[in-house]
């Protein structure tokens, strides 16, 4: 009797759990409609998993939380390998005299909800962004926007504007203005709906906690037939990609390099250097990191070859002060390369009234009887290169102490001024550039904000309004020399990526960056057959 | 009795809440960020802090602050988690299911499997194979919890690919139905092995210990001298006696079979309580952190209770006492 | 010279099992090689190099991690600070289990249901979730480690002392000395102590074996000093690159070292419970045992 009642306890209570186990999950396979027999699922995989959810505004401000919005959300024109391609605009063309682009709509374009795409909803979209900032794009230099007859829109700008393809026609997604005309707080619009959109996929669910997203081919969609049924996006422990790839788990995902080699023949690789960095950012708002002499002598004390040799264990580039690596167009070898010399550091140090003890080897630099001490704000990915710096500084005398944490609270440390030197990495090397603006002026945690030198924050601003290529050239080599004088923030190496895919959707990397600059193999355009 | 025992489980409820209470507030540094956590010490507005701090008589003494906070927690409210954006309860209630689904498994199975093993064991003690069964689960006993999740997940799901490489269930897999159950179990299979491995030593040393005891009592010899069969004197008589101390520590068992999931779980990437801690301790969600030990306490707690109840029910001498 | 028989006998069951002499020889090979192969190597845990990921060689005897830092000079200061914790916490928690188990005893009355009541309250929670919860807000230093293990590890001790003196209590010649009233320090000394040393010896291994297990518990979790090289912080790292060639010498010596230490100790644990103390005590110990 006993024995019995007791068995069907543990019955009930296994019931019970797989029962509440399954509910969570449970609405989100509902979800999934009857599946046909060559039903494609794509299923893409990253470490972080949760990047926000996918409307512009839910979206976490780094690259991978814009390319799963940009799934969903069409721009006026896109990027292939080549470069510009239309999109929700069929044919765009510049009016050099009135200072404005004028994008012609197509007319057969529907939102996921049914409805139709109209010039309204490009127009609802600018005055939308107007109230409510959408910080991967800068609308300042617009001056209006205009409908026009034909299904064409004007767009004037206030001055001339060069970056204004890649990175506000490239790069804006357009809304439905029937959703978003009365949505007041749109960071906490999150219901299904905030993720209508005209792009390839169509949202179905987001889970924050599992770091999933799963989305629906669009079967209407204009551009051409999309070339998986089902898009997945899913977290996985780095670590285990080798083994999900070659299982089928998986079908595409970011892997560390040594794996490039151990793949089974089945599945492709593509890499990439120069597109992203890994740089040093300096606390510049505070004493000593607000000088410019203890920036350099910092600058010299670094070995970049040994930090690529150790850090990503060779695979990468070692940095060039600023930003750009050698083979890009904008890339000027005629400024100050801070090439690794201790000796140089020491002198700086001495002469800013550092003292130091010749006769012990190790002994740290000090000033007014403190210890010459920073702090290093990394998160877990960096972590080894924080060791290193920290090793490579110790020998030069200076004492660092790591403070490592979650990759969002990093960045927001770094934008509450809360380090003195911070390891942050980002893309968008390859893209226009503007990307000074970007990393160098705005108010952004990759950025250096750096306004202290009232020249190169004129420089930069200006150089944005040239169109004519040579002429603006000239002015980012100027910008470059200055950038490495101040070292606004010191690049320390351009590392290696390498991602892995199945071959079943033609993946490749954009030109210059997807959008602004993303640095990443998922083109949306990858999944539509043309 | 019963009312020492129920007034130890308050008292230990009460430690649990004081300590929750006065680590954040009396340790050095920002106490704000103590109790709220780094993502509201950040993205918070300075508007939004004061309100907090109002809210929670941060700025009165500590007496009115713990009335504060133990109301809130009387509503039922665990407190807001700023990394995840959401209540803690409702995130906790969202992976719990999962994590008690685990260690109900892992202790109905290694208590199934202890059992047996220690009446065997005992029963033949002093043989060989009693000797090797003590030799190799006292060796288990001695391996971390985490180095058994690894070594399992690195050879059956890594090396021979026989098991998924983490997580509770394929997302969005479309499953209903038997296919949906068999993805569940496909995914608990070795989280569930390497949690029983490393519970099993408990439960065998425990019979084993208490078969030991009573094979030297007289109804053995009864039992034996009225013609029963051995295997009816072990499972029927012994067996039954060394239910009894399993019984009685079943609240200590439920204790260590969670301390074990919550290591198990961050090898597995299984998403119940101990890959929620991980990631509370990771982002520095303190909200989130005392809210699941909080949680897990009461669980602890809850389990003694019922523990001792059912005890008391099954030995009459337990009630007397 | 009364004590001499006495004496022998116990060192004569002692050496008497085989667990015992197993363990032990283990424990004193490992805690050995801890303490003199740095001494002979030479090979510095911190220093990085450019010789990455490099298999076994003669100059690095276990290969090189993902910074070229020597893998096995990582895992003998590993040892070095598993072994200080589990001397330092079976030291303090021996001590207080001791030193609250006796008072207990001794003194009774109130303070003996005051001191028991403490410890059933605080054995409820299993203790690593309030080690854990500590130890998110501090990030302890090895000492710091020390202390909070052992301030949670000597409750199970204690009451098995209590429950050893209170026996000892009844006996003739310490009942005997109480009543001609001899100081309890005395007693304590005289006659308690040379009795309980089978039980705070397996206290002592006990303390040991959890505060080694916890210190690379706490490492796993990543909630340690992290400028702390233990044994726990190198399996989590290892296990980044277990798809290249590197956990055989990486993360398995390591694991290694781990279980063994905790199984010589476990050994020597049950050699001595086996060995001297009753079945009964036994089975309240494994009851309680967390």
């Amino acid at each position: 009797m006993r024995k019995k009642s007791f068995l069907l306890a543990v019955a009930l209570f296994l019931g019970l759990s797989l029962l509440l186990g399954g509910c969570s999950q449970k609405q989100a396979s509902d979800k999934t409609t009857g599946q046909k027999d060559d039903y494609v699922v794509y299923t893409v995989a990253d470490s972080n998993g949760d990047w926000g959810f996918p409307s512009p505004w839910g979206h976490y401000q780094r690259g991978p939380g814009y390319l799963r919005m940009s799934f969903i959300f069409d721009t006026l024109i896109w990027k292939d390998e080549q470069g510009f391609v239309p999109a929700l605009a069929s044919e765009w063309q510049y009016d050099q005299e009135n200072k404005s682009y004028i994008f012609t709509l197509r007319d057969d374009v529907f939102w996921h909800d049914g409805q139709k795409l109209t010039v309204d909803d490009v127009i609802f979209t600018w005055e939308y962004m107007q109230e409510h900032t959408y910080p991967w794009v800068d609308l300042s230099y617009i001056e209006n926007i205009e409908a026009k007859e034909n299904n064409q829109i004007e767009i004037k700008l206030k001055t001339e504007y060069a970056p204004f393809l890649a990175n506000v026609a490239g790069t804006l997604p357009i809304i439905p203005k029937h959703i978003w005309q009365n949505v007041t707080e749109p960071e906490k619009f999150t219901e299904p709906e905030a993720a209508i959109g005209s792009g390839p996929f169509k949202y179905v669910d987001y889970n924050k906690e599992h770091g999933t997203y799963l989305y629906q081919a669009n079967e209407n969609y204009y551009n051409g037939q999309v070339r998986v049924d089902q898009l997945k996006f899913i977290k996985l422990n780095p670590q285990m990609t080798v083994a999900a790839l070659q299982k089928g788990e998986v079908q595409a995902a970011a892997i560390q390099p040594e794996m490039a080699e151990q793949l089974n023949t089945t599945l492709q690789v593509l890499t990439e250097t120069g597109s992203s960095n890994v740089k040093l950012m300096f606390n510049h708002r505070q004493d000593p990191l607000n000088n410019k002499e203890f920036r350099q002598a910092l600058a010299y004390a670094l070995d970049r070859e040994e930090l690529v040799a150790k850090a990503v264990r060779g695979f990468g580039l070692a940095g060039h002060p600023w930003l750009y690596t050698p083979d890009s167009f904008w890339y000027n070898p005629n400024v100050e390369q801070y090439e690794y010399d201790p000796q140089k550091t020491a002198e700086i140090l001495t002469k800013l009234g550092y003292q130091r003890d010749p006769s012990t080897e190790s002994a740290y630099w000090f000033k007014d009887n403190k210890q010459l001490q920073l702090g290093l704000l990394c998160d877990a990915n960096l972590i080894r290169a924080a060791e290193i710096i920290k090793e490579q500084l110790a020998k030069v005398g200076i004492a660092i102490e790591i403070k490592s944490v979650e990759t969002q609270s990093r960045d927001a440390r770094i934008l509450a001024w809360d380090f003195d030197l911070a390891l942050n990495s980002h893309g968008g090397l390859g893209g226009d550039p503007e990307l000074l603006n970007r990393f160098f002026l705005d108010e952004a945690f990759n950025s250096a904000r750096f306004q202290a030198n009232r020249e190169l924050v004129s420089l930069i601003q200006q150089q944005a309004t040239i169109m004519e290529e040579e002429a603006r050239k000239e002015l980012v080599d100027e910008i470059q020399t200055i950038l490495a004088e101040e070292v606004a923030a010191l690049t320390l190496y351009y590392p290696q990526a390498f991602w892995a895919h199945n071959g079943q959707v033609p993946l490749f990397y954009t030109k210059g960056g997807i959008a602004g600059g993303i640095p990443l193999p998922l083109n949306k355009l990858s999944f539509i057959e043309s | 009795m019963r009312k020492k025992k129920i007034i130890t489980y308050l008292a230990a409820l009460g430690f649990i809440l004081i300590l929750n209470f006065l680590l954040p507030r009396l340790l050095p540094g920002d106490p704000f960020m103590a109790i709220y956590g780094e993502e509201a010490a950040l993205s918070l507005s300075e508007a939004a802090k004061e309100e907090l701090r109002a809210k929670m008589n941060l700025d009165k003494s500590l007496i009115a602050q713990f009335k504060v906070y133990l109301l809130t927690l009387a509503k039922g409210d665990l407190g807001y988690s700023y990394a995840l954006n959401q209540p803690v309860r409702t995130v906790i209630s969202k992976v719990l299911p999962w994590t008690l689904l685990l260690v109900g498994s892992a202790l109905i199975l290694s208590t199934l499997i202890g059992l047996i093993l220690g009446i065997e064991s005992g029963w033949r003690r002093g043989t060989r194979a009693d000797r090797w069964i003590l030799l190799t689960v006292v060796g288990l006993s001695a391996l971390p919890n985490f180095l058994i999740g690894i070594l399992l997940l690195l050879f059956f799901a890594v090396q021979l690919g026989w098991f998924p490489l983490g997580g509770a269930v394929t997302p969005y897999s479309g499953f209903t139905g038997t296919a949906y159950l068999l993805d569940v179990f496909k995914h608990l299979f070795l989280p569930l092995l390497a949690l029983t491995l490393a519970q099993v030593p408990r439960s065998y040393l425990l019979t084993r210990a208490s078969v030991l005891g009573n094979l030297s009592y007289p109804y053995v010899r009864t039992a034996a001298a009225k013609g029963l069969k051995p295997l009816q004197i072990r499972y029927k008589h012994v067996g039954r006696n060394s239910l009894l101390p399993i019984s009685a520590s079943l609240g200590v068992s439920v204790g260590s079979a969670l301390a074990g999931s919550l290591f198990i779980e961050i090898v597995f990437s299984y998403p119940g309580m101990g890959s929620l801690i991980h990631q509370a301790i990771a982002q520095r969600d303190y909200p989130l952190l005392q809210g699941i030990l909080l949680v897990i306490a009461l669980t602890v707690i809850l389990a003694n209770l019922a523990t001792d109840i059912l005890a008391s029910k099954i030995d009459p001498r337990i009630r007397k006492e | 010279m009364v004590d001499y028989q006495a004496k022998k006998e116990f060192l004569a069951s002692f050496l008497a099992s085989k667990e015992i002499i197993l363990g032990g020889c283990l424990a004193i090979i490992l805690a050995a090689s801890f303490l003199i192969l740095p001494w002979l190597l030479k090979g510095d845990p911190y220093q990085t190099s450019l010789n990455i990921f490099t298999p076994p060689n003669k100059e690095y005897l276990l290969g090189t991690n993902d910074v070229g830092q020597d893998i096995l000079a990582g895992l003998l200061l590993g040892g070095q600070n598993s072994l200080k914790v589990a001397v330092g916490v079976g030291i303090l928690s021996t001590c207080l289990a001791v030193g609250f188990g006796v008072l207990a005893a001794l003194v009774g009355g109130r303070l003996d249901t005051f001191i028991m009541r403490m410890i059933d309250i605080i054995l409820v929670i299993p203790n690593i979730f309030i080690i854990i919860l500590v130890s998110a807000y501090l990030k302890p230093s090895l000492g710091l480690e020390i202390i909070l293990i052992s301030l949670l590890t000597w409750l199970g001790g204690a009451r098995v002392i209590r429950a050893q003196v209170l026996s000892l209590k009844e006996r003739t010649h310490v009942y005997a000395a109480i009543l001609f009233g001899a100081n309890l320090a005395y007693i304590f000394f005289r006659h308690i102590l040379p009795e309980l040393i089978p039980l705070v010896l397996s206290i002592f291994l006990q303390g040991a074996r959890r505060a080694i297990f916890m210190e690379a518990a706490l490492g796993f979790l990543g909630i340690v000093d992290p400028n702390v090289i233990s044994w726990g912080t190198m399996i989590n790292q290892s296990l980044n690159f277990f798809y290249l060639d590197v956990w055989r010498w990486w993360l398995l010596p390591t694991a290694g070292a781990l279980s063994l230490s905790l199984i010589s100790l476990t050994l020597i644990g049950r050699g001595l419970e086996e060995t001297f103390i009753s079945n009964s005590e036994r089975r309240s110990k494994i009851a309680t045992d967390q």
